[in-house]
């Protein structure tokens, strides 16, 4: 595929993400700049649950503009292959998964998980016509419960992630993802955009049984604006929003963003501290992961079941699906007596859908040349600086972008307090870091 | 029926948008702290803008306590060399960036951010250059700037502030 859009232009980013700057971040399709750098990532593909059992059926993938068909073969091994048959373009949605493999309906062709054709029924098997077929396929491996890929080259397949939330024993995680009508760019945007928060979120830390209780609350109440300071990590940023604590100490949120998409927010007393993936799945929409742990104790029941109903960072579903219960065709199940009572800032209730909803409401792909950014979004600036600066040093030089070593990974938000003169990231080092058995820093 | 919500969502509608212009140019005031800074700022200037102007304080490091009464005329510099008045440039601006080295006497961040405050202008400090700096010189460098800041953003190259001021519509 030739790509014709968008390329890097040295010192180009001027007029608030000038349109040929936000095709370049928003457009992820095969032969695209940022295509080329989320496929240097295992990004998460499918919940292991949606493939539960070995022969069970397949499920349509589509990612990175890419339609793919994810597979559980008689054997238990996982694979994500192009949709479609390679005789006459037929969906192997449709197929029979058995023996080893995925059979078309149509002719019977039959293909096992890495795409390669095993069987040609029409064809004598000494002739070795099936061995000349072969579906584009990528690596699918499971890992706390999430299915992971690379459709990057096969040669410079990274080692498997090493997100935390993804390697604690699995009694102490619990994922889910729901459907975004939108461009991943605006949505990840929202993750570490931490000046929201403060408004949008208003009526949920002393209600949402995932975030009341915490002392931190009263920090976050009492001091409504926070001043923030965006600092470079290896892997992204860290972006802290401080507030006034006692003795003249401030309080601490720090939350991390690691290139491309993730982001783990700051966690508020013994709760467990959440975050989330956002990955493309075509240009106008994406998926928006969202997980929850506690690196040293088990999630509780209660906790468990909050999630489920769409507590704290998830959703509930429109049945059957992964779409959210309130999305657009319903105005986002808009309650105004709700908003004019204040029991909710934006009249839609829940965080997950207060933020996807005002985030859809951009359009599919927002048009940044008519944004005005003030100072408070510089997290969002930097995000864009570092996202471009590494999709050219990827394109141009070849160089490995932030986030996909191991060590990058292996990181933490933290809330925490500390003196007035002190850099968060000296204070917070530690804490900053996942270490296993080691308690999260909480306030 | 579908909502109005959802069609507003919706790619089609999208390209409905006003076209006609939503904001009116800002002024920014960009302030080199320090004498290593002046050169970042002064690169800057160089760069064409619509309403961003460059100043230097490197000359004023020895900045008064801040209880000691003192005039706020001068304490700038235009980057010709021309002194200019603390309170008339900060009266005439919606945002200030201060623009700050690890290590250097920055004293003067706080003559300019009290003035900030009398007037109510947002202010951003950018520290650059803080990959080679010590937490402990970083930390002094902090200390002088977050009384007196609103954002505080710590980049390890120089680059960032050009972008940053091109977001900002500078």
């Amino acid at each position: 595929m030739i790509y014709n859009g968008p390329t890097i232009v040295e010192g180009e980013f001027c007029d608030m993400l000038r349109k040929a700057q936000n095709d370049l971040l928003t457009q992820t399709g095969p032969g695209t700049p940022m295509g080329q750098m989320f496929r240097s990532y295992w990004m998460p593909a499918l919940l292991a649950g949606e493939l539960p059992e070995n022969e069970c059926p397949p499920v349509r993938v589509k990612l990175l503009s890419e339609r793919l068909l994810a597979f559980r073969d008689t054997e238990g091994r996982y694979g994500l292959i192009d949709e479609f048959c390679a005789h006459r373009g037929v969906s192997l949605w449709f197929g029979r998964n058995e023996e080893c493999g995925l059979r078309c309906p149509y002719h019977g062709w039959k293909y096992d998980v890495t795409g390669q054709c095993i069987e040609v029924p029409s064809e004598p098997e000494a002739s070795g016509f099936a061995q000349t077929i072969k579906l584009k396929s990528y690596p699918l491996i499971e890992r706390g419960g999430v299915l992971w890929t690379y459709m990057g080259a096969p040669d410079k397949q990274p080692p498997p992630p090493e997100w935390e939330f993804a390697t604690v024993p699995r009694k102490q995680t619990f994922t889910t993802k729901r459907l975004q009508e939108s461009n991943w760019l605006q949505a990840m945007e929202g993750g570490i955009d931490s000046s929201h928060v403060s408004f949008l979120h208003r009526g949920d830390l002393d209600s949402d049984p995932l975030f009341k209780g915490a002392k931190a609350n009263q920090y976050n109440l009492s001091d409504s604006r926070p001043v923030f300071e965006v600092v470079e990590s290896p892997g992204g940023l860290y972006i802290g929003a401080r507030r006034n604590a006692e003795n003249g100490n401030y309080y601490w949120r720090i939350t991390q963003w690691v290139m491309p998409s993730f982001t783990m927010i700051a966690p508020r007393g013994n709760h467990a501290v959440h975050g989330h993936f956002w990955i493309p799945i075509d240009d106008e929409n994406c998926w928006t992961w969202s997980f929850d742990y506690h690196p040293i104790r088990e999630l509780t029941r209660a906790e468990v079941s909050a999630m489920r109903e769409g507590k704290g960072i998830h959703a509930k579903y429109v049945p059957g699906t992964y779409r959210p219960l309130a999305n657009k065709d319903n105005d986002y199940l808009m309650d105004r007596e709700a908003q004019k009572a204040g029991r909710t800032f934006s009249g839609v209730q829940g965080i997950a859908m207060q933020d996807a909803s005002l985030q859809e409401s951009m359009g599919p792909i927002v048009d940044r040349t008519k944004e005005n950014l003030v100072s408070t979004d510089n997290g969002i600036i930097m995000a864009r600086h570092r996202l471009l600066r590494a999709v050219k040093a990827l394109v141009e030089k070849g160089v490995l972008p932030p986030g996909v070593d191991p060590a990058h990974q292996k990181v933490r938000s933290a809330a925490i307090i500390l003196p007035p003169d002190q850099p968060f990231k000296d204070g917070a080092r530690e804490a900053l870091i996942a270490r296993p058995d080691v308690a999260p820093a909480s306030v | 029926m579908q909502s109005e919500s959802a069609r507003m969502s919706s790619a089609a509608e999208a390209r409905f948008r006003v076209q006609a212009p939503n904001s009116k140019p800002r002024v920014i005031k960009v302030i080199a702290l320090d004498a290593l800074s002046e050169d970042v700022v002064d690169r800057l200037a160089k760069a064409s803008w619509n309403q961003a102007t460059f100043f230097t304080a490197a000359a004023f490091a020895g900045a008064p306590r801040l209880e000691q009464r003192v005039s706020k005329e001068g304490w700038l510099r235009d980057l010709s060399g021309r002194t200019r008045d603390l309170i008339d440039e900060v009266d005439t601006a919606d945002l200030v960036v201060m623009v700050a080295t690890p290590g250097e006497n920055v004293a003067v961040a706080a003559m300019i951010g009290e003035a900030c405050s009398h007037k109510r202008v947002m202010t951003t400090a950018l520290i650059v250059g803080a990959t080679s700096a010590s937490d402990e010189t970083l930390s002094k460098t902090l200390a002088q700037v977050r009384p007196w800041s609103l954002m505080v953003v710590i980049a390890n190259a120089d680059d960032y502030i050009e972008d940053m001021l091109s977001a900002l519509r500078a």
